[in-house]
């Protein structure tokens, strides 16, 4: 970071001095801007040919570290960034997170998963196909009524009132625009939720159950307390009672993929997600067994070293961009999730 | 959901019909067309029939020109592999593992390996070679002295995917005979790290322990690639495969017909699937509007299938098909076809005429 900060001060100071004398400096037969355009943008390293093969042969960053007679001063390899933000005034500010010495650097992605690749190649383009809607040329969409209702009646009251909310709940939908490459549907995100009862005499469940939570998704796990005591189930206020772990980008492809591909073909008269399964709002969530959970590669490769009988079931939410269960549906058939029964969008 | 809702006619009912701008006939002959749906809806259907009023009659007396319309469809194969990486990926990806082992905490390896165990020394040995858990990012000590040392060289084997599967799938071959001390002393003397080699024959038995051959992943290139056979399926595996036909004028496109009857355009295309390429094609017909479309005016003018009817060119509609399994036969095509071939899209570009290739052009996957 020193050099950093003195790389931008010493610039700083060369600007500042070389300023005034910069605008009477300038060549007369300067070019236009859009001759050569190419040969002014800066010079990128992939158009400049490789090092030849005696240099790339001979360069070994570990003999020339060790060949040094004074070991380099630590300014120049190690730096440390601030533990505390202290305001975008200050001089020592950190680095972006996406810069390794950042604190809140997180490597990845490690891969490009196939799924992710399938969407991209084939389903994407079909699931655009499928959904979209001709509207002849020269086609406005007619104006909706205004989604919050207005206070009708003679009280004097309702005179300035915000306006109410729709029929049947408080909440305002989500909007469905029309289908275009911009909108289609993409998994987002994947929650896995295990809630684990017994946890509340034994904290053993809960352990485990973070653990084959961990193992499946590969991230962290959370857990949650109970939020009020429920006599019938057993549940205490304040204990911890259930896991979750929430994944994103590259790691929700490769659990889908195993999740589709071995653990679900594998379960004995599964039928599918229920159709009525879904939040309206693209989100769709079903269960796995204790006995599927055991199915994952994860799990499976060292089952022995999970006590008996403690491997918990999950509660599986894919959270998806689309803006009804219609949408995330579909998506979620055509990666080859199947759904049976009564369909509720 | 209820699609009749959502459909052009009654949106373009409830925008108040007509609109500005040019209407094509096919769209017009659809929203001026009643049904017993429209009927109910009587006020809003006798305005907007007088707002068509001014709209010219399906049927006319004198000479009809028009365009031939024809359904096309555009069946492919999707890919079926994962494409290749570019060496930066390659690079890029097996950097960020190195980092991740390098910030990531130490490997759990009691809750995997019970101690005193054969897997637990077969572990031993394995990491004393690699000296990381992780199994496919080389030799490389994240913790220790020169774990700064995590950028990979121009021409490391350790980026190649090749060498990570390989290296994957020694690591999972395991000794079929544990004896602690003979795999540790065999393991010492030829770490599988260390001593890597692409052509070794994989799950040769060592001299000392017998090692279970792990099955490997069939190769990405196949022979039809090999062999240059373009009617072939199982070419060009990480590619979308397009197929094409030689109609009767000898022209390579894609295979189409004139719209039947009253078939629609999906309907059609289905037909103009089963006429070309036989029943022996497991085929889907995505979606019920076409992906793209052709025009072409004949140089003069043709007679049309009605009396009094001229035909001024042609327009082909193309509806998207995915094959699933099969492969096209044409020894019993109704449409005068010689030839098919599987194409990837810029193998396309080749085989049709410029005009056409600027029509199809952009509704083919780039991959």
């Amino acid at each position: 970071m020193a050099l950093r900060e003195l790389r931008f001060k010493a610039g700083s100071a060369l600007w500042r001095d070389l300023r005034p004398s910069i605008y009477p400096a300038r060549p007369f037969f300067t070019r236009d801007a859009s001759t050569n355009a190419l040969q002014d943008l800066e010079s990128s390293s992939f158009t400049v040919p490789p090092p030849s093969e005696d240099i790339v042969k001979s360069y070994d960053p570990v003999a020339r570290s060790k060949s040094r007679k004074n070991e380099l001063p630590p300014s120049r390899y190690q730096y440390r960034s601030p533990k505390y933000y202290r305001g975008p005034l200050h001089p020592h500010q950190p680095p972006p997170p996406s810069d390794p010495s950042s604190r809140l650097f997180t490597p990845g992605p490690f891969s490009l998963p196939r799924l992710e690749q399938t969407y991209q190649s084939t389903i994407a383009p079909d699931l655009l196909t499928l959904t979209y809607t001709h509207f002849p040329p020269g086609y406005r969409a007619p104006p909706k009524a205004q989604r919050l209702r207005s206070w009708e009646g003679d009280s004097p009251y309702f005179k300035n009132r915000p306006l109410r909310g729709p029929r049947g709940g408080d909440n305002l939908r989500l909007l469905t625009p029309p289908k275009t490459f911009r909108n289609i549907p993409k998994i987002t995100g994947v929650t896995l939720h295990s809630m684990v009862p017994d946890a509340v005499d034994d904290s053993a469940h809960l352990h485990v159950a973070g653990m084959v939570m961990q193992a499946i998704s590969n991230v962290r796990a959370t857990t949650h307390k109970a939020r009020r005591s429920v006599q019938q189930w057993g549940l205490r206020e304040g204990k911890y009672v259930s896991v979750t772990a929430s994944m994103k980008g590259e790691d929700t492809f490769h659990f889908l993929g195993k999740l589709i591909d071995v653990v679900l073909p594998r379960i004995k008269e599964w039928k599918g997600v229920k159709g009525t399964s879904g939040d309206s709002s693209g989100n769709i969530t079903f269960g796995l067994p204790r006995d599927a959970v055991a199915l994952f590669p994860e799990v499976e490769v060292n089952y022995d070293m999970y006590p008996p009988k403690m491997i918990p079931g999950c509660h599986i939410t894919i959270h998806s961009s689309a803006t009804n269960d219609r949408d995330a549906r579909l998506l979620l058939q055509s990666i080859g999730i199947p759904f049976y029964g009564k369909v509720v969008n | 959901m209820n699609t009749g809702q959502r459909s052009a006619r009654q949106i373009a009912l409830k925008a108040g019909w007509p609109a500005k701008g040019p209407v094509c006939f096919s769209c017009q002959h659809q929203i001026s067309r009643r049904t017993y749906a429209i009927a109910a809806a009587a006020a809003v259907e006798t305005q907007t029939q007088a707002n068509l009023s001014h709209i010219l009659p399906v049927t006319s007396t004198s000479s009809q020109q028009a365009y031939q319309v024809r359904a096309g469809v555009v069946l492919s194969r999707p890919p079926l592999l994962t494409r290749d990486l570019h060496p930066f990926e390659k690079a890029f990806y097996l950097y960020q593992r190195r980092l991740n082992e390098r910030l990531a905490l130490p490997f759990t390896r009691y809750f995997y390996f019970k101690k005193g165990t054969p897997t637990d020394v077969e572990w031993k040995r394995k990491v004393k070679a690699r000296l990381t858990p992780a199994r496919d990012i080389g030799v490389y000590n994240a913790y220790g002295d020169e774990g700064w040392n995590d950028e990979v060289l121009v021409g490391a084997k350790e980026a190649e995917t090749e060498w990570q599967v390989e290296s994957l799938l020694k690591d999972a071959e395991a000794p079929i005979t544990g004896i602690p001390g003979q795999e540790s002393e065999n393991g010492a003397g030829a770490p599988n790290g260390v001593e890597f080699d692409g052509e070794q024959t994989p799950g040769v038995s060592s001299e000392k322990g017998k090692v279970e051959a792990v099955e490997r992943l069939m190769p990405r290139v196949t022979t039809a690639d090999r062999k240059g056979d373009m009617k072939s399926l199982d070419r060009l595996l990480q590619r979308s495969l397009y197929l094409l036909v030689k109609n009767k004028e000898g022209r390579w496109t894609f295979p189409d017909d004139r719209l039947m009857g009253k078939e629609n355009l999906h309907q059609a295309a289905e037909r103009v699937l089963v006429q070309a390429g036989g029943l022996n094609m497991n085929t889907w017909v995505v979606g019920n509007a076409p992906i793209g479309y052709y025009s072409f005016d004949f140089p003069t003018r043709r007679p049309g299938l009605q009396k009094n009817a001229e035909e001024l060119g042609e327009k082909v509609f193309f509806m998207k098909a995915r094959i699933m399994a099969g492969q096209a036969n044409l020894t019993e095509n109704k449409l005068g076809l010689s030839d098919f071939k599987w194409l990837a899209k810029e193998e396309i570009q080749s085989a049709v005429t410029p005009r056409y290739w600027n029509a199809v052009r952009n509704m083919l996957a780039e991959r």
